[in-house]
């Protein structure tokens, strides 16, 4: 009698924890769906203007109270344009990261912030975060004509006036993707990896 | 503070070191992305600023703290009382700015449920946390004295691993119910 309790319970706590490990599999593969299927989980949002069309043209005051000129030809330079807020952690973690993009590129990039909100809050966070190299632009407008859903979000201008790149930044890998995306002509590196596959 | 309360041994162990791995594992994500869960912390506006930086380093210490602690019996109570303290911190931090309708703000949990910056605070959030602060009792309180055999140690191997994956599990679906609601409604 012992023996054969002693059996089922081995053999219950087996059943146990195989069906564990299907359930989180399971649940895991339902967060993926809905990253998949959500108009907003995706990498590369499918709305706002598309990569080799033209970047809305846009003149914004910064902070500082420069004027900063979005899009349009002639210019000798591109342009990375990343939308932040104060309240998203992971654009915070990006920040040396941008400064350091924006160090390493500026022969022919400048990075641009660009957020939109109460005038105070971002004014404050420019101040505390030491973002006065950046030009730093509050502009609900750029961001509804680019179709900014989530955060951080960049946006990658040629010197065409083009956009060449964008997409959801979560590290510094996707962050450069956009460069590597913008080198080899393709919207974003996922189109890359489809085109191969 | 109560009435001395007697569990089995087998229910105490496996729920320690459930509760142990729970805090090490939120601890080292915490460590690893440190700027991300400061950032987390200062979006909670609790703390003033200059205290953040502070505190983004001391939680995720003294989580690991009572985590390892929780591995031994003889310094079992004092981490019991830690990971109470720590435990009721943070689920407190989240109901006061649920409360004052700051939802959509990052969890910075780290953890099973993923990295620290994915999974916003919800009432499901601190409901879990609660059920982690109801095992304390069960895991601080005197065992009943007997002999354990291998029977034993089995039980409390499976039992361990089997909350540890009902913990991830919950975690895992209160991270994607903002996008299942996201998508309902739009």
């Amino acid at each position: 009698m012992i023996d054969a309790i002693v059996i089922s319970n081995v053999l219950l706590w087996a059943v146990v924890l195989v069906l564990m490990v299907t359930v989180l599999a399971l649940a895991r593969q339902i967060g993926i769906l809905y990253e998949r299927v959500a108009p907003m989980g995706a990498l590369m949002l499918d709305s706002g203007p598309k990569v080799g069309e033209a970047a809305p043209r846009l003149d914004i005051e910064s902070l500082s109270g420069s004027r900063v000129a979005i899009g349009g030809a002639g210019n000798s330079r591109s342009q990375l344009l990343f939308f932040l807020s104060p309240t998203c952690p992971v654009c915070k973690k990006l920040l040396p990261i941008l400064r350091s993009v924006r160090h390493s590129e500026r022969s022919w990039l400048d990075v641009v912030l660009a957020s939109d909100g109460e005038p105070a809050e971002h004014l404050a966070f420019y101040r505390s975060a030491k973002l006065t190299d950046f030009p730093y632009l509050l502009s609900a407008q750029l961001g509804m004509a680019l179709k900014v859903g989530r955060l951080p979000y960049a946006v990658l201008i040629g010197d065409d006036g083009r956009i060449r790149a964008k997409g959801l930044v979560n590290s510094r890998e996707q962050l450069e993707s956009l460069f590597t995306a913008k080198e080899l002509g393709v919207a974003s590196v996922q189109e890359f990896l489809d085109q191969r596959a | 503070m109560m009435m001395p309360l007697q569990v089995d041994p087998v229910l105490s162990h496996a729920m320690g070191a459930a509760l142990a791995v729970v805090l090490l594992s939120g601890a080292w994500q915490k460590l690893r992305e440190q700027e991300a869960f400061a950032a987390a912390l200062e979006n909670y506006r609790l703390l003033p600023a200059a205290m953040v930086g502070w505190m983004a380093r001391l939680l995720p210490l003294a989580e690991a703290l009572a985590g390892s602690l929780l591995l031994f019996q003889s310094t079992r109570l004092p981490a019991a009382l830690l990971a109470f303290a720590l435990l009721f911190l943070v689920t407190s931090a989240v109901a006061i700015n649920l409360l004052r309708g700051y939802s959509e703000i990052e969890c910075g949990c780290g953890g099973f449920g993923g990295g620290v910056g994915d999974q916003s605070i919800s009432w499901g959030l601190v409901a879990r946390n609660l059920v982690l602060i109801a095992a304390i009792p069960w895991i601080a309180a005197e065992s009943i004295p007997r002999d354990l055999v291998w029977m034993d140690y089995l039980t409390v191997a499976c039992a361990t691993l089997a909350l540890l994956g009902l913990y991830a599990l919950v975690s895992q679906l209160l991270a994607t119910q903002p996008r299942l609601s996201a998508l309902r409604n739009s």
